[in-house]
């Protein structure tokens, strides 16, 4: 894995032979229409562009309807844009790829497969060897916290537990980006701020780069190294923040950072614009 | 659920079908059927047991058996790919959806005389008929179960690696496994309704043709010996098919 | 958009109209006296309908199909309904059910006739018993599967357990209960041909069966025509019904199930 260690926001050293920080994703001029029933089409993105460098963190905020988990399908190479492109590596996408890792907010594990089954899925595919794959898998269930549940259904899981096998089934064919669409929206507070700690613990130390997609503002700032703050109908971004607080980062630490506060309430006024804009033009 | 609550429900579900015997048996003691019309339950179990040892009524049950096997058989194997065919292709959709749609419909029973006509009276038009009437469901639900599958579970699959070839057998195939069998289980019911009315129709073996022979010749006893054993093969192989789908579907959620 | 709702519409009787092809061609290749072509069997059609006594037969059989399928879908919408919320009720018909499930219903014409004889009363309790399993099943889906937070407001806003039943469980299972109706109109027309041929005493099934004693190929095929469009007719005004009916609902399934 090449990893390069990014500072975050403003790139200044060069490292690893690396003169100019590394553009993993880069966005042109994407738009995209939905034909609705009604005959009638929805521009859910209007000429987006944005360049997502290697190892960065970055997430994607806006109210809902925005189209940002459109975007991050784009990406992922499950829906082609109208107009305009994507690339990976400086490669036009042109459909899904194990380069590519998705995390989905509905989990999307195979029910007829066992957590370990699951999580080997993608190995068995690259073709890696069974036992090669159950032996990389075990060790990925252990890192995500569910040793012991490897031969459990995904029925028989919490949500969190679910959302835990789905990233480590992602992480198992080693994306370098990880494709993030509100993957802890459907989980309890709690759960959600356990998940967030240990998606940073393990981050922290491959670094790949993330496309997160969230409406919570809080999640954003705490995670990301960058925050694209969109509007809605037609999607557009209407500003990209520049989270510069240190990593590694303590939840306990930041909620008493004057910093992340200011972060904080500056994005929900920027939402709370993009809201009063729609209904106010 | 606790165990008490299980045996409250099979003492509660025993009962109206020991009300029932019980009633056919109080009909016959108090004389309200004469016995040549409605024979007593107790000759008809004992001639049940008499019969599923004799070498005769073996044959018969064999040979509905293998009807219905043959025919459920066909249908399945027409019916899971016809629908997945259709879900999967939007070129062979816009020709299967409107045929089926007026051949779904059609009682098949009445094709019997065609299938007679053009395929003997021998096994094969019987098994044509089993298979006729158990493919819609069956077709019906794997192309429901086939469109309905998430879309997420393909793109997660896509994305890991599966190429677009392989996603109908690795993805699309597993998820529909719940409405797949769903509809083979209410094919194989038809299945045993078909096979013993086409020997009813025409046959010279099979329990259909049992009961025809036993009414024409007023053996009353031995025309509920044939119903009783369909209905107890039915539910033999319902068990069996339940077993089968409790297997293949222990990672799912139940339904 | 037009265009293809016109697609939609035209294309079963397009698909009709190909299968009739498929028909004319097998026939034509295959030559036998016993499999005539589609147009010859099309052409026996006026001859069977404008035969007085034959088209009152069919119109026997169906008015016998109608009595048993209404009085069977009056019977199983109370009891299915009341199986989905009640688990008592459930298990006390359940296993009943499983073992008179796979029983042809039709085939209890034999025993049935012994005891009623020929009749209508013999021929529409067959279909009675035939098209009752799929309504009852279908009707214990829907009101299992009502919420009971409905329930709970209904309850709350002073409905008693009977208006209940009637002003929540009735609607809200509506859609469910009329697929298990569409499935039971057509299981009406499958056994009310086959008690028909069983018992061979008059109706449409004992027409054809008459037709093919008599080695008259072409009525039997031009039979086997008005049953099937009998069936593809009577499910396709049912289906605009049902439609209108639960235009609230989820879009159902258009096509049928044909006999579950």
């Amino acid at each position: 894995m090449s990893v390069v260690p990014l500072r975050p926001g403003v790139q200044t050293e060069p490292s690893s032979g690396h003169a100019q920080p590394v553009a993993m994703i880069e966005i042109d001029h994407v738009s995209q229409m939905f034909e609705t029933s009604g005959r009638r089409s929805h521009l859910a993105l209007s000429d987006i562009s944005l360049t997502i460098e290697d190892g960065a963190f970055v997430s994607i905020l806006g109210p809902s309807g925005c189209g940002k988990s459109t975007l991050l399908y784009i990406v992922g190479g499950f829906v082609t844009p109208t107009a305009g492109r994507a690339k990976v590596k400086g490669r036009a996408i042109t459909g899904p790829g194990p380069d590519r890792g998705p995390v989905f907010q509905e989990f999307a594990l195979f029910p007829w497969k066992n957590v370990l089954g699951n999580v080997m899925y993608g190995l068995r595919q690259q073709g890696v060897k069974r036992g090669e794959a159950e032996a990389q898998s075990r060790r990925l269930i252990e890192m995500v916290g569910l040793k012991g549940y490897e031969s459990f259904y995904p029925k028989e899981l919490s949500g969190g537990m679910k959302q835990r096998v789905a990233i480590a089934r992602t992480l198992a064919y080693h994306p370098e980006v990880l494709l993030m669409d509100e993957p802890f929206g459907a989980l309890d507070a709690h759960t959600r701020t356990r998940l967030q700690n240990d998606l940073l613990n393990i981050w922290e130390r491959d670094r790949k780069t993330v496309l997160f997609v969230t409406h919570s503002v809080d999640e954003a700032v705490f995670l990301s190294d960058k925050v694209v703050v969109m509007t809605r109908s037609p999607g557009r971004i209407k500003q990209i923040v520049d989270i510069d607080l240190p990593r590694p980062r303590r939840r306990a630490d930041l909620l008493l950072d004057p910093h992340y506060q200011k972060y904080v309430v500056d994005i929900e006024k920027l939402i709370d614009d993009v809201l009063e804009d729609e209904l106010h033009p | 659920m606790n165990a008490r609550v299980v045996s409250t429900d099979i003492v509660l579900g025993i009962l109206p079908i020991a009300l029932l015997v019980a009633l056919w048996q109080a009909l016959v003691t108090f004389g309200y059927a004469p016995v040549s019309l409605l024979p007593p339950p107790g000759l008809v179990f004992a001639r049940l047991a008499q019969q599923l040892v004799s070498s005769g009524y073996l044959h018969d049950i064999a040979a509905t058996l293998f009807r219905l096997f043959a025919g459920f058989g066909i249908a399945v194997i027409l019916g899971v790919t016809i629908g997945l065919a259709a879900a999967v292709s939007p070129g062979i959709n816009a020709v299967v959806r409107p045929v089926v749609r007026v051949l779904a419909p059609l009682p098949k029973v009445a094709l019997y005389p065609a299938m007679l006509l053009l395929l003997g009276f021998d096994h094969a038009s019987k098994i044509t008929l089993v298979a006729a009437d158990a493919l819609f469901p069956i077709l019906l639900s794997t192309y429901y179960g086939a469109s309905m599958v998430e879309q997420k579970l393909i793109w997660s699959a896509m994305a890991a690696g599966t190429p677009r070839s392989q996603v109908l057998f690795k993805v699309v195939l597993p998820a529909a496994l719940p409405s797949i069998l769903t509809g083979c289980r209410i094919g194989l019911v038809i299945s045993c309704i078909v096979v013993f009315l086409a020997e009813m129709i025409t046959s010279s073996d099979g329990l259909g043709h049992v009961l025809v022979a036993a009414a024409r010749t007023f053996q009353t006893v031995d025309m509920f010996v044939p119903l009783i054993t369909i209905s107890l093969l039915g539910l033999i192989l319902n068990g069996l098919l339940h077993g089968l789908r409790t297997y293949l579907l222990r990672g799912f959620p139940e339904v | 958009m037009s265009a293809s709702l016109i697609g939609r519409r035209l294309s079963p009787l397009l698909a009709c109209i190909g299968l009739l092809c498929i028909w004319q061609a097998a026939a034509l290749v295959l030559k036998t006296d016993s499999f005539p072509t589609a147009l010859e069997a099309i052409r026996a059609i006026p001859s069977i309908l404008g035969d007085h006594e034959a088209l009152l037969n069919i119109l026997d059989s169906l008015r016998r199909m109608v009595i048993g399928l209404v009085l069977a879908a009056l019977v199983s919408i109370p009891l299915g309904l009341m199986m989905g919320r009640s688990r008592a009720i459930a298990s006390f018909f359940n296993p009943l059910l499983m073992v008179v499930y796979p029983v042809p219903k039709a085939a209890l014409m034999p025993v049935i006739m012994l005891w009623l004889g020929v009749g209508d009363v013999s021929k529409t309790l067959v279909i009675f018993l035939g098209v009752s399993i799929p309504i009852i099943y279908h009707s214990f889906q829907g009101a299992k599967a009502v919420e009971e937070k409905m329930l709970w407001s209904g309850a709350a806003m002073g409905l008693s357990a009977p208006q209940r039943m009637f002003r929540i469980v009735l609607p809200a299972a509506l859609p469910e209960i009329l697929t298990g109706c569409r499935t039971g109109l057509v299981l009406a027309l499958i056994t009310m041909v086959t008690s028909e041929m069983i018992a061979r005493q008059n109706g449409a099934g004992n027409i054809l069966f008459n037709a093919l004693d008599m080695a008259q190929y072409e009525t039997v095929f031009a039979m086997i025509i008005i049953i099937g469009a009998m069936g593809i007719v009577l499910d396709a005004a049912f289906e605009k019904l049902r439609a209108r009916l639960v235009r609230w609902s989820e879009p159902d399934v258009d096509i049928p199930v044909s006999f579950s």
